[in-house]
């Protein structure tokens, strides 16, 4: 094989590695995975701390209402 | 009372976040930044809670020292573990764009340092009421602590005026930069409900310190009885 029949291949392989349109492609399409990851971290921090104020608030009621039984049971006796 | 307020405050964000998201992906790209530009719309706001939210606490606490009203130090607390959450928020969506525009996650520069010293500072202010068991005195601890980390509000504030960092100059507010009216909108909408998110968590955890003070409360009785 001579090397005047593979010019077409290598030309369309460095085509391949640097195609403008290529890469401005790339660039929009970690553009926008940006911003979704970035949109996706800031709901799973608001939703993170609002399911951590769930289980405190969970945790809170159990205890005032053993602590109410308690007194209503020391009262009783 | 307060339960329906903070209902119709958790409403009302959802009214005006849910449809503004489809405004603001409607928008044209950003000349320079592209797509990526958007999460302008949530890194700010949640900044200016952040923000704002600390100049309570300092006020609250400000306030607790004098009238040694334990309501002012709920607040403080209150303000200061949701603005946590929010500055979190400003942080990573901060760290994410940078990774786009300038290549990497994260540059030592002044906003940037000054921000999460910020965050540093005030997890502290969480960590040194955890340490202590007293009421009075983690009340009084805190507070100073509280008034000492503000000084750094202003660092972070003023920092892209102070020095030259990466961080992009301001666009509100300033001579720099200025935002198409119709992107100003949008964005006005967005920082309204970051606004009413942020009030409506500090009034449940607000309500969780309350009832936490009552069974403290409850807990001498049972030990008295």
């Amino acid at each position: 094989m001579d090397l005047h029949s593979l010019t077409p291949v290598l030309g369309l392989l460095l085509q391949a590695e640097f195609d403008p349109i290529r890469e401005e492609i790339g660039r929009l399409q970690r553009n926008f995975q940006g911003l979704i990851w970035g949109f996706i971290a800031a709901w799973v921090i608001l939703v993170g701390y609002v399911l951590m104020l769930t289980v405190r608030e969970r945790k809170i009621r159990r205890e005032m209402d053993r602590l109410k039984s308690m007194i209503e049971e020391t009262e009783k006796k | 009372m307060r339960q329906k307020v903070i209902l119709a405050m958790l409403a009302l964000a959802a009214v005006l976040l849910l449809p503004n998201l489809y405004v603001i992906s409607m928008l044209p790209d950003e000349m320079r930044q592209g797509q990526i530009f958007r999460i302008i719309f949530f890194h700010v706001p949640a900044a200016a809670s952040a923000m704002i939210g600390s100049a309570v606490a300092l006020v609250a606490s400000v306030l607790f020292l004098l009238t040694k009203n334990f309501r002012y130090d709920a607040l403080a607390v209150a303000v200061t573990e949701v603005g946590l959450a929010f500055l979190a928020v400003n942080l990573v969506t901060g760290s994410i764009w940078a990774r786009v525009i300038w290549g990497v996650w994260w540059a030592w520069d002044a906003r940037l340092t000054s921000a999460l010293i910020c965050w540093v500072l005030y997890a502290g202010y969480l960590i040194l009421r955890q340490a202590l068991e007293e009421p009075t005195q983690r009340a009084t601890f805190a507070a100073v602590y509280s008034i000492f980390a503000f000084t750094d509000v202003p660092i972070v504030y003023f920092s892209i005026r102070w020095w030259r960092t990466l961080h992009p100059q301001p666009v509100f507010f300033s001579k720099t930069g200025s935002f198409p009216p119709d992107w100003g909108r949008a964005f006005m909408i967005n920082m309204l409900a970051v606004f009413l998110l942020y009030a409506a968590l500090t009034m449940i955890r607000l309500r969780q310190e309350e009832t936490q003070r009552e069974i403290d409360y409850l807990r001498r009785t049972v030990h008295a009885i």
